[in-house]
């Protein structure tokens, strides 16, 4: 798996901005990109403070307030 | 005085130690104790629950780890308007040193309610009862002190193994290692949930499966062993010497692997019938013991929610070596994940897609080959009942 870039972090943040919540697997697909490499960029974004994860039945990940 | 809780106080007269008293003596110290007994007690009254699951709660970078309570009535109740539950990931096989429990308290006295729930079914240090505010700072503080959070939502949950061979002569796997080292791999797994729903492993050392791994995971790894079990023919008539009835041990091995030759003195044993149950060994521990090249077997499934009834694991793998780095499994493991995030919905456990999809689908999408030992779902109902 190759390494994450701040493009994808940036198309993820983008992404995010559209929708109220999201999976990592609607991620994926919607941006037409690797899924290991989305769940790494979260898990990163996450630890930078940028979204947040929310669980309503399932656990979901959006922009943080 | 009249009391405050006429209906919670009720419970205290039964046979059983009661929470009710633990959260009075709580409440001696502690606001949000007090006022836990009073919503308890309006519940008990209304017949309603006075608590809502949810909202947004967490620590930065985690996603899992607190779990979000919020008190539909916070006007009447401001102590317990918000009372998040903390799970702190257990160091393996429970072991901890007086001082770091103490630790513990000293944080969660400062920042909670002060109550706590050792150990909670997932395993987890379960710490009852924070405000919003004060989830970052008592994180902070546990992080300092060398803990983290464990598992909540969709998310891998802190894994479990039994004690095994700290203190358990009967363990064919060192469980406390494949605890951590699975701890340590999985941080993002357990930290930051992204699956359809909830995902356990648990680790027994031997058949005997102290942490009800069986019942209560979704990947069960088992201890077993690979040759036959080892039988001290002088020990057993030892046994038999000192009026033991060793017809009991005999009729109840499930696979009459052994039998009992009165005449000769000697336990009779067909290796390959034998299932490694343990039964025999649990009863006779100073003459018979586990095999000697030890491993574990692999059996995913095991989950009992509310809705579509409780399935027991079933064998995946019957044989898989368990060494450092514990490659074999790691892979397994991620391979599972892929298969489950891929095809299940949302909150499908990994049983419930199995069962959608078929069994034969998921071996064929595993690489795994078809064995004789994979019955699928051996019993549904995890729960024995006795008749008197
Ligand atoms: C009708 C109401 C409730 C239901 C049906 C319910 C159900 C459950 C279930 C099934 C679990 C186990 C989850 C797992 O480990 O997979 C759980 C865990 C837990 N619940 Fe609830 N719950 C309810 C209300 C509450 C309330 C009001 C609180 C606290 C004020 C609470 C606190 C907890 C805690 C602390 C755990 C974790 C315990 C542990 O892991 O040992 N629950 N709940
Ligand atoms: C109002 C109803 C219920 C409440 C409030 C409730 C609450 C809880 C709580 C707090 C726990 C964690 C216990 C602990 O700390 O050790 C738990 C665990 C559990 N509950 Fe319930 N429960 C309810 C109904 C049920 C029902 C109907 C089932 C199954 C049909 C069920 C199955 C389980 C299981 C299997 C666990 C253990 C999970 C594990 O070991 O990881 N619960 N429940
Ligand atoms: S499961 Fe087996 S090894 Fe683990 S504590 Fe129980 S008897 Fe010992
Ligand atoms: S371990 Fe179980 S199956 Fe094997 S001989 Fe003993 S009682 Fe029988």
């Amino acid at each position: 798996m190759g390494e994450v870039s701040e493009e994808l972090k940036q198309k993820i943040l983008e992404y995010l901005k559209t929708v109220s919540k999201a999976k990592n697997r609607d991620i994926a697909r919607a941006l037409n990109e690797d899924k290991h490499l989305v769940d790494k960029a979260i898990g990163e974004l996450s630890k930078e403070g940028k979204i947040e994860y929310i669980f309503l039945g399932t656990s979901f990940v959006k922009i943080k307030e | 005085m009249e009391s405050e809780t006429p209906l919670l106080d009720e419970l205290e007269k039964g046979r059983w130690p009661s929470f009710v008293k633990e959260i009075k003596r709580a409440a001696k110290k502690n606001k949000a104790a007090l006022d836990l007994l009073r919503v308890e007690e309006l519940s008990y009254k209304d017949k309603i629950t006075h608590w809502k699951h949810g909202g947004i709660v967490g620590v930065t970078g985690y996603g899992g780890g607190v779990i979000g309570r919020y008190c539909d009535k916070p006007e009447e109740y401001p102590e317990v308007a918000a009372f998040h539950t903390f799970r702190v990931n257990h160091p393996a096989g429970w072991f901890y040193k007086t001082e770091a429990l103490r630790k513990i308290c000293d944080i969660w006295e400062k920042y909670g309610s002060g109550m706590t729930n050792f150990h909670g079914s997932t395993g987890d240090i379960i710490l009852l009862g924070a405000k919003t505010e004060n989830l970052q700072p008592c994180f902070n503080e546990l992080t300092e002190a060398g803990f983290d959070l464990g598992g909540s939502g969709s998310g891998l949950r802190t894994i479990s193994g039994c004690v095994g061979p700290a203190r358990c002569e009967w363990a064919t796997i060192d469980t406390l290692d494949i605890t951590y080292d699975l701890t340590m791999e999985f941080q993002d797994e357990i930290h930051r949930p992204r699956w359809p729903y909830k995902f356990k492993i648990k680790i027994s050392g031997c058949p005997n499966d102290c942490v009800a791994a069986i019942a209560r995971a979704d990947f069960t790894i088992i201890g077993t062993w690979r040759d036959s079990i080892r039988i001290d023919q002088e020990a057993v008539r030892e046994y038999v010497k000192n009026g033991f009835d060793i017809e009991t041990v005999v009729r109840k091995c499930p696979t009459e692997a052994i039998s009992w030759d009165e005449k000769n003195k000697v336990l009779n044993f067909v290796p390959e019938d034998c299932t490694r149950c343990m039964h025999c060994i649990n009863k006779m521990p100073k003459a018979i013991r586990p095999g000697t090249e030890g491993g574990a077997t692999i059996l995913v499934g095991g989950k009992a929610p509310i809705l579509k009834g409780a399935y027991l694991s079933w064998v995946i793998v019957p044989f898989m070596k368990m060494e450092p780095p514990y490659s074999e499994v790691k892979s397994l493991l991620r391979k599972i994940w892929d298969w489950w995030d891929e095809h299940g919905r949302t909150r499908e456990r990994l049983a419930e897609l199995i069962e959608r999809l078929s069994f034969a689908r998921f071996l064929k999408d595993m690489g795994l080959p078809v064995q004789p030992q994979m019955v699928f779902r051996p019993r549904s109902n995890p729960y024995v009942f006795f008749r008197r």
